[in-house]
């Protein structure tokens, strides 16, 4: 990874190719930043069934990026669309006014009328304070939740077995069986993904001396992170979605987290990471999403931020959630 | 896919089904040693000991084989919790299997699961029976005349007596009768395991407290069963009340309509908890 002149990040990829952040920004305009006191604005409004018809929905079209630019994008043939190579027609990923309710919430939407379309070949960062609805997304993305209302859909298709096939997630907590060993683990991922590269998983276990004889139960909440996040990313996905990756883990585990991830996904698919901590996560990411209770309040290059704002995302991610 | 699931939901299941066949081998070793010490020469010294050494074997063996029975049906019970309902619901629910598949292998691996440790108890049944009958018949003096190979002889007489008797007393042949309770209980299994996944799957409701929310819904639902189960015996009481002043009333004549009302009724029931589950798995899923 390194910094170039324009303060835009090149990094290697799993193919050995540099990518520049610089050189994807095609699919973006940069009308979408708003002004923090904009934002602030939006955020005072609270999330319920009553207040739909008042303003957020129109005020919150201002903030997020016009669907006419990512049509125009889709538009072109993909030869004109050099800048990216991996995009292709279809978004990887279109949520359509989705809502998450929890019952005995009132009417408290935890998120509310969302709609985003993503595009492949992108990491993006996916921020917001705690609470603002990023696991509830994640989760409906997934699968997990059943949405109140609208759509979530990959590759064009509804939370099923085939987009299951296609996305590599990471909980925020340990979800593998304790009682296993870490080879079978690595025989499960195998056994049930068909892009999962048992080599590949093998290669970073060994490289961070993790026995693969261990039983789960045996290692400490940072290995079980690290067996957690190789196996993830041992997938060739078109989706990985990675929820606070690097939260509950050292720094040095911290980059090496932030390494495997660079390194290791597959460059035509499209990585969200949702952290809190985004000084360490900053240099790595394309976009951002910014959300706050619920609601997408910006969804910008980080080129974007940095050119326009002048400042960091971190910087200006402050300002924004500033209480 | 199916097979990936079986393996692993045996996987997951095969230790804590290994410890419970290892505590029914414990029991069933247990009873025959308290058999062993069942000896004439122990009552001279303590008066009915003999009964008291049977009667205690009795009691260990059968709560022996109960807390088995019981330890199988509660490790699939946990295990589908574990697996759906805790951190763990996070692979599983993201595996690219539907819902439907998911839930299907579970109950197929608990029905296993359960005929197994079925198919074990009948065994150890069996192996105490033989230990006991040699043990006993070992005491037996020789001017008596009466062995072991003799009493299986007549004991053999008797039932095949007794399945002549059978179909005059019952209404119904022995055989015919032992195959509907085969069927009946195997039905009756298979539908009390997605009931009570269903009540697992029900208890996810209430967010807070999950398990508390399961055992509240599984006994909602076997009140709900017992209720029914009065009405069900209606047909029953009928029959009796008819058959005191007629004579072609048979006794499965009088119970059948029961029984078979009573597993109808717990089809339905299964039948219901099986869509909630699917439901609950797809549109309620809820991880914590």
């Amino acid at each position: 990874m390194n910094v170039n002149e324009n303060n835009s990040i090149a990094y290697t990829q799993g193919d050995g190719t540099q990518r520049d952040n610089t050189q994807n920004t095609s699919v973006y305009t940069s009308d979408n930043l708003v002004s923090t006191q904009q934002i602030q604005t939006q955020n005072s409004l609270l999330h319920s069934d009553e207040n739909i018809a008042h303003t957020p929905v129109n005020l919150q079209k201002d903030f997020v990026q016009s669907d006419e630019n990512i049509e125009e994008v889709l538009e072109k043939e993909p030869s004109e669309n050099v800048q990216n190579p991996y995009a292709i027609n279809t978004p990887l990923l279109q949520l359509n006014d989705l809502c998450k309710r929890y019952p005995g919430m009132g009417n408290y939407m935890s998120v509310f009328h969302l709609n985003l379309t993503i595009l492949r070949g992108r990491i993006i960062g996916l921020l917001g304070p705690n609470g603002c609805g990023k696991t509830t997304l994640i989760k409906m993305i997934n699968g997990l939740l059943a949405p109140t209302c609208g759509t979530v859909l990959i590759n064009g298709m509804e939370p099923c077995p085939a987009t299951k096939k296609v996305i590599s997630y990471l909980p925020e907590r340990t979800y593998l069986d304790n009682g296993m060993k870490v080879s079978q683990m690595v025989e499960y991922f195998s056994d049930f993904y068909e892009d999962f590269s048992t080599e590949k998983a093998y290669n970073m276990l060994g490289a961070l001396g993790i026995s693969s004889d261990a039983r789960l139960k045996t290692l400490s909440k940072g290995t079980k992170e690290k067996v957690q996040l190789i196996l993830v990313m041992s997938r060739q996905a078109d989706l990985y979605i990675l929820d606070e990756p690097i939260a509950g883990v050292d720094p040095a585990a911290r980059d090496y987290i932030l390494r495997t991830i660079i390194t290791n996904y597959n460059p035509g698919s499209t990585i969200i990471l949702s952290t809190h901590l985004i000084s360490d996560i900053e240099n790595v990411l394309d976009d951002v999403i910014f959300m706050k209770n619920g609601s997408l309040m910006l969804y910008t290059s980080v080129d974007s931020i940095r050119s326009q704002m002048g400042k960091s995302v971190d910087t200006y991610f402050r300002e924004v959630y500033a209480c | 896919m199916l097979g990936k699931l079986l393996k692993y939901e045996w996987r997951g299941l095969r230790l804590p089904f290994l410890i419970m066949l290892v505590v029914l081998a414990g029991t069933t070793i247990l009873t025959c040693g308290v058999i062993f010490t069942i000896n004439p020469k122990f009552d001279e010294t303590i008066v009915g000991y003999s009964v008291i050494a049977l009667i205690f074997s009795i009691l260990l063996y059968y709560f022996g084989i109960i807390g088995c029975s019981l330890g199988t049906s509660l490790i699939v019970v946990i295990r589908f919790y574990k697996t759906c309902y805790t951190d763990q619901g996070y692979l599983t629910h993201t595996l690219p299997v539907s819902a439907k598949q998911l839930l299907n292998m579970k109950i197929f691996a608990a029905i296993i699961t359960n005929l197994l440790m079925i198919l074990a108890i009948v065994t150890s049944i069996f192996v105490i029976m033989q230990v006991g009958l040699h043990h006993i018949f070992s005491f037996v003096p020789d001017y008596m005349e009466y062995t072991y190979d003799q009493f299986y002889r007549e004991f053999i007489e008797i039932f095949f007596d007794a399945f002549r008797d059978f179909e005059d007393d019952f209404g119904i042949s022995f055989g015919l009768y032992f195959a509907y309770l085969i069927v009946y209980s195997l039905i009756s299994l298979i539908a009390n395991i997605i009931i009570i996944f269903g009540c697992v799957s029900l208890g996810q409701l209430f967010t807070k407290h999950r398990i508390v929310g399961a055992i509240a819904a599984y006994f909602i639902v076997q009140f709900i069963l017992q209720i029914l189960g009065y009405f069900n015996a209606i047909p029953m009481y009928k029959r009796m009340l008819r058959g005191s002043y007629r004579d072609d009333i048979t006794m499965f004549g009088v119970m059948s309509p029961t029984m078979n009302m009573t597993l109808l009724t717990v089809v339905i029931v299964a039948v219901i908890m099986y869509f909630i589950n699917l439901h609950m798995m797809t549109k309620k899923l809820n991880l914590e």
